[in-house]
């Protein structure tokens, strides 16, 4: 069995003076779902773990979702619920909160949050395709004071993110979407609710006066190395009326990609139509939103 | 690794332990405090049993680092139920037969409260969902869903009662 | 829709309360995990990594030196390694990736922990074999060398009845399929416990534990300790699930809490982990059931040619009893005048498979249900059609070559067909070319031998005890698993004695207070266990009719009668009130006749043992009666399928069942709503996988059940058949309630995609792709 301290920061200068002095061996917690589980399968990454640095006491600095003019900011500390009922994020950005909805259980939920979902680094976590969609950024606190990166740099591979030793992640700073965009997430996964994607995808739409995609995201999940949107499908959309003839293009070209990136694996076979299907399904039920 | 020490409540009741900073909520209620009722199944957040309500939220208390619920409010089963009667819920689970080994119940119990205490009006659908963190795998979920529901249908008509 | 005839019970037949239901939702029952005692050490064991290994060395001296590590045991150190049933209490022959090679105890869960991790072990690899195929190839690896090509002889069955070689030559078409089912896990909530105390002046050992059957349990501890079995206190603690999984697991497990108590002379807690439990506790045997079949083009099936083979894992005293019953129904509900079948397990380098609720059943009937419609669609006959035609009857001969009675099977099938829409829907859906999402209707009727025929020994045995009180206390050699066992026998007691519901108490067994019974299994808890309840309750009813007489508790004023003109024949005893058969007026309280027995010394319990009929088969053939009597049922599932990425949605499932006689309606529809759920789990989602021997899938985050959002609709229909074989007329119901659902599913699949699944489960890829993925 790990042993290890267990520290409350009072301050976010405290959490990073904390983790400076551990060295890489403090880890903080924040709902737990992760890291307790790991540190009860004596995860090699954490076998010469220190402290427990828990930021649940950080509330009133990290656990926010607020518009700030063009951006959302949503501190690290907001769990899946937050998220899942956030006015904010329904009128904005709904399919964040419809990813998180779909996150594990409701006790995981009212636990777990942002910040320590895209700190995990599961390639499979449900939030993650959606900020992707929105090429997020993400606000870093560290002893020399704040840093912002994109969020798909800071996933640098599974498990592991961009922080130093003393950083932690504060907020993720999205834009607002153009007026009128829609977006939908889709997931696949074993059953109904306690599922791990097997597949994920969020996506982005937006038409002109003349019913022409304006503008298009699509971000799938748990088929990259690390989290990308899709652009060559973005840019085969661009211009194209709605169609499932052109949402099977995208789709296509979504699991070309995906070979391309990874090679035929063994779970190819699977995957390839899969991700198509939903692909198509997510663009097709974004542009009936649109109606 | 020192111990540290830790002030909450359990059912009302202010507490303080002095415990390893690795235990978790879940060691803390049943081995330090005996609050047996609270169940350990699989100690990775996924079946249920260790649900308990913390700051008026279900949660599974085997995820939760006993240093986390500082000067927070944890109810379990044994505090379900006022004046030695039974909560609703469960008067409605023994009615409805809705319990056969009866592990996984207390973890149910309190995911039901924590709906029900914030949405009265929960539709079966919302019930199932709520206690979708639940795992069980003698009832089938049927007749639990049932239960919580008319549960929650009489809390209505107390409180209609009351005002 | 109860049908049958009504007749006037006072306590069963009613959907009464829970006994243990209270203590149970108040969060207060207490099971092995939750008792404590002063001094208590916790307990763990190291497992080896490997499949097939030899441990080369082993050194314990790290972790014996830690303070608060109170024993550090090795295989090398006991006297017995082997337990009675064949399991390995500590190995250093590796034979599956779960052997223990040690144990230890410790003053904390933590220092166990840290224990463990100190004990250093030195392992050389060996050849294994995993699957079926494997393990029968030629030159395979032997588990076990008194195996021969690794067949688990002791588990080989065979039917051999009429003659199929001129059965196929009046067949016009014959078919011939292979079906392949998967090791599932139980899944119980809670995860195996125990705790072991010892009188040290008496050398008493006690044990507590989460026992499915607790007498099998106190044989492992005496087993392992060399003491006799009157020197175990077996309890049986609260059990939180088992569905035929705390057996062996628990066993093993009880031995050696109770070895690391004698060891250190301090009680001694032992809790799996969830991991624990998955790598230790039986699977589900899955089969590779290979069948022949043929038929006349009138839909007549004329011969069934089988073989059904099992992976038994590296470990095994199930497999035969398993195959006792895949052999007797290995042609399924049908009457087919010439059967050959053979049916045998092999060893493998896996976990060991064991009892799960239904036995071989849910895997024969996932391959002979789906067998069925393939013949029906070669003949180009409507299925329910073919299943009517063939399907047992009153006075049809069984596979075992005895004729069965009280059967309703093709009017369960019939009403379950009219109440589904099926006839229409299976058409309807048939004709689905294209489209996103399709659906499916499929159907699957089974039948189930209840209790343990011949299987072994169905006997059990019941203590009453009157109180002065008027209060009943009962014993009984069969125990609650979850299932509502103590209820139902509380409500047969009442019933049988004349007592209310409430005045029965019932606690958990306990080996001082009981004969060994068997073991609760088999659905056998309410047909055959409780006859030896209902007896008894019958028996003390006259011994206190008897007494109420020669105490004269009567008052014949007003009724001109004298004691003289009374016998036993003239009162009754119902409701906790004796009262004359002609003179209803003249009663008197059940409490007061005890009050005044326990002053006059008269007799107040009654033991009884129940013997069923004896019932010899032929081991070569399979021939003569196998049980005394079979529960019928059909179960429809209708399923939503997405053909693009192989999802399939178990919208509502229609199961319909013969009980015999409903003792406690709820309780029987909390088992079916069950069963279907774990159905559907088998039958869509579950696969413990195992890869060269290890189990990946260990916990609920990788082994995934369904939950309240994934369960259908459900529709359930009770039948009472008025067959008066068991106690009060009741048949099984906890096993059929889930035997068929996962070939209803499959069936379903089918009419929705037109694509069979031949190897279970229906999970994404298997669906999609037409096969296993990896």
């Amino acid at each position: 069995m790990f042993k290890y301290d267990y520290y409350r920061a009072g301050t976010l200068d405290e959490v990073s003076e904390i983790l400076a002095r551990h060295q890489g061996k403090a880890r903080i917690v924040a709902g737990g779902t992760d890291i307790m589980v790991q540190i009860r399968e004596k995860d090699k990454r954490w076998e010469d773990l220190e402290c427990l640095l828990d930021l649940t006491f950080l509330e009133s600095e990290l656990r926010y979702i607020r518009e700030e003019g063009n951006q959302i900011h949503i501190g690290a500390l907001s769990t899946h619920t937050d998220l899942e009922r956030s006015e904010i994020i329904k009128k904005w950005i709904p399919f964040l909160g419809k990813a998180a909805s779909t996150v594990g259980s409701p006790q995981i939920r009212n636990r777990g949050t942002i910040g320590g979902s895209i700190c995990n680094a599961s390639p499979a976590a449900d939030p993650l395709t959606p900020l992707i969609a929105l090429e997020a950024k993400v606000v870093i606190h560290g002893k020399a004071g704040e840093r912002e990166m994109g969020l798909k740099e800071f996933y640098l591979s599974q498990g592991k993110v961009d922080l130093n030793e003393d950083e932690f992640l504060k907020e993720f700073v999205v834009e607002k979407l153009p007026e009128g965009a829609v977006t939908e997430f889709v997931k696949l996964g074993r059953r109904k609710a306690l599922a791990i994607s097997r597949l994920n995808v969020s996506v982005v739409l937006m038409l002109d006066k003349e019913g022409s995609i304006s503008y298009a995201r699509i971000a799938p999940g748990c088929i990259f190395r690390t989290p990308d949107r899709v652009e060559t499908a973005e840019e085969l959309l661009i211009g194209k009326k709605p169609s499932e003839e052109l949402w099977k293009e995208a789709g296509k070209e979504v699991s070309d990609e995906m070979i391309r990136r990874t090679g035929i694996r063994w779970s190819t076979e699977y995957k390839q139509p899969a991700v198509e299907a939903i692909v198509e399904d997510a663009l097709a039920q974004a542009a009936e939103m649109i109606g | 690794m020192e111990k540290i020490k830790v002030n909450f409540t359990v059912n009302k009741k202010p507490v303080t332990v002095e415990v390893n900073p690795n235990e978790r909520l879940l060691d803390v209620l049943r081995d330090t405090l005996r609050l047996t009722g609270t169940k350990e199944g699989c100690a990775v957040g996924e079946c249920g049993a260790c649900t308990v309500i913390l700051d008026g939220k279900a949660v599974t208390s085997c995820l939760v680092p006993i240093g986390a619920v500082e000067g927070r409010e944890v109810v379990t089963i044994e505090g379900v139920g006022a004046d030695g009667k039974l909560d609703p819920i469960q008067e409605a689970i023994l009615e409805n037969h809705a319990l056969q080994c009866g592990f996984c119940t207390p973890g149910f119990v309190m995911s039901a409260k924590a709906l029900l205490d914030e949405n009265p009006d929960a539709t079966k659908e919302e019930i199932r969902r709520a206690i979708s963190g639940n795992l069980c795998r003698c009832t089938g979920y049927e007749q639990l869903t049932i239960a919580i529901y008319e549960a929650a249908q009489q809390l209505k008509e107390a409180q209609k009662a009351q005002i | 829709m109860a049908q049958g005839k009504e007749e006037n019970y006072n306590v069963i037949h009613k959907s009464k309360p829970r006994i243990d239901g209270v203590e149970k939702v108040t969060g207060r029952a207490l099971y092995a995990a939750d008792m404590y005692m002063e001094g208590m050490l916790y307990a763990g064991v190291l497992r080896s990594p490997y499949s097939s290994a030899k441990v080369t060395k082993i050194n314990t001296d790290k972790a014996k030196a830690i303070e608060g590590v109170e024993a550090v045991v090795t295989y090398a150190d006991l006297r017995k390694k082997k337990s009675w049933a064949g399991y390995m209490y500590l190995t250093d022959h590796i034979r599956y990736a779960g052997d223990c090679v040690a144990m230890v105890a410790a003053q904390s869960k933590s220092l166990v922990d840290d224990a463990l991790a100190a004990i250093e072990v030195e392992y050389e690899e060996l050849p294994g074999v995993y699957t079926i195929d494997d393990a029968l190839s030629e030159g395979a690896p032997l588990v076990h060398e008194e195996y021969e090509k690794n067949i688990f002889t002791d588990s080989m069955f065979h039917i051999r009845k009429g003659d199929v070689e001129k059965g196929f030559e009046q067949a016009d078409v014959i078919l011939e399929r292979e079906y392949r089912t998967q090791y599932i896990e139980h899944s119980y909530i809670e995860p195996e416990a125990v705790l072991a105390y010892m009188d040290p002046n008496s050398g008493l050992m006690t044990v507590q534990a989460s026992a499915q059957n607790p007498f099998f349990t106190r044989r492992y501890v005496s087993d392992i300790l060399g003491i006799p079995l009157n020197k175990v206190r077996m309890i049986q603690a609260i059990l939180g699930g088992t569905f035929g999984g705390k057996e062996e697991g628990i066993g093993l497990v009880t031995a050696r809490a109770a070895y690391l108590c004698y060891q250190t002379k301090k009680p001694v807690k032992f809790v799996f982990t969830r991991e624990d439990s998955f790598l230790e506790s039986a699977k589900r045997h899955p089969f590779r059931l290979r069948y022949k079949i043929g038929a006349t083009k009138e839909g007549k099936i004329v011969a069934f040619e089988g073989e059904q083979v099992d992976n038994c894992g590296a470990y095994n005293n199930q497999t035969q009893f398993m195959n006792w019953r895949a052999n007797v129904h290995s042609s399924g509900p049908y009457e087919i005048e010439n059967v050959k079948t053979d049916t045998y397990g092999v060893f493998t380098n896996n976990i060991h498979s064991g009892a799960m609720r239904g036995y071989s059943s849910p895997s024969l009937i996932f391959g002979q249900e789906q067998l069925i419609e393939e013949l029906a669609e070669e003949l180009n006959m409507d299925e329910i059609e073919l299943r009517k035609i063939n399907c047992l009857k009153d006075g049809s001969i069984t596979a075992t070559g005895v004729p069965v009675e009280y059967v309703i099977l093709q009017d369960v099938m019939e009403q379950t067909v009219e109440q589904t829409d099926y006839t229409r829907k299976h058409a309807e859906y048939k004709k689905q070319t294209d489209g996103r999402k399709r659906k499916g209707i499929g159907l699957a009727i089974c039948y189930r031998g209840c209790g343990l025929g011949a299987e072994s020994p169905d006997a059990s045995g019941c203590m009453m005890i009157a109180n002065e009180d008027g209060s009943v206390s009962i014993a009984s050699g069969l125990a609650e698993n979850g299932q509502g066992l103590k209820t139902a026998y509380a409500q047969i007691a009442a019933e049988a004695l004349g007592v209310r519901y409430e005045n029965i108490q019932f606690p958990q067994l306990d080996s001082f207070a009981i004969a060994d019974s068997g073991m609760t299994v088999a659905s056998r808890g309410t047909v055959m266990g409780a006859q030896s309840v209902r007896k008894a309750g019958e028996k003390l009813k006259k011994i206190m009719i008897k007494n109420a007489l020669e105490l004269r508790a009567f008052s014949l004023e007003n009724t001109g009668l004298t004691y003289d003109d009374l016998t036993e024949e003239d009162v009754e005893l119902k409701d906790a009130v004796f009262f004359l058969k002609k003179h209803p007026e003249v009663k008197v309280d059940f409490a007061s006749v005890t009050n005044t027995c326990i002053w006059t010394g008269k007799q107040m319990a009654a033991y009884e043992w129940f013997m069923p009929e004896d019932l010899p088969q032929d081991h070569a053939t399979g021939q003569g009666k196998a049980f005394p009597t079979f529960a019928y049922g059909c179960v429809v599932a209708e399923v939503e399928v997405d053909m693009r990425t192989g999802y399939v949605d178990l919208k509502k499932v229609t199961a319909s069942h013969d009980v015999g006689r409903a003792i406690n309606p709820a309780l029987i529809k909390g088992q079916i709503y069950g069963g279907i759920v774990m159905g559907q789990g088998y039958g869509i989602m579950e696969d413990v996988a195992p890869k060269k021997g290890r189990v990946k899938n260990r916990n609920f985050d990788s082994y995934i059940l369904p939950t309240s959002m994934d369960a259908p609709k459900m529709d359930i229909n009770i039948f009472e058949s008025g067959d008066p074989t068991g106690t009060y007329g009741a048949k099984s119901i906890g096993e059929p309630a889930t035997e068929a659902v996962a070939a209803a599913i499959a069936n379903a699949v089918y009419n929705a995609t037109g694509r069979r699944v031949r190897e279970n489960p229906c999970d994404l890829e298997t669906v999609l792709l037409g096969k296993k993925l990896g």
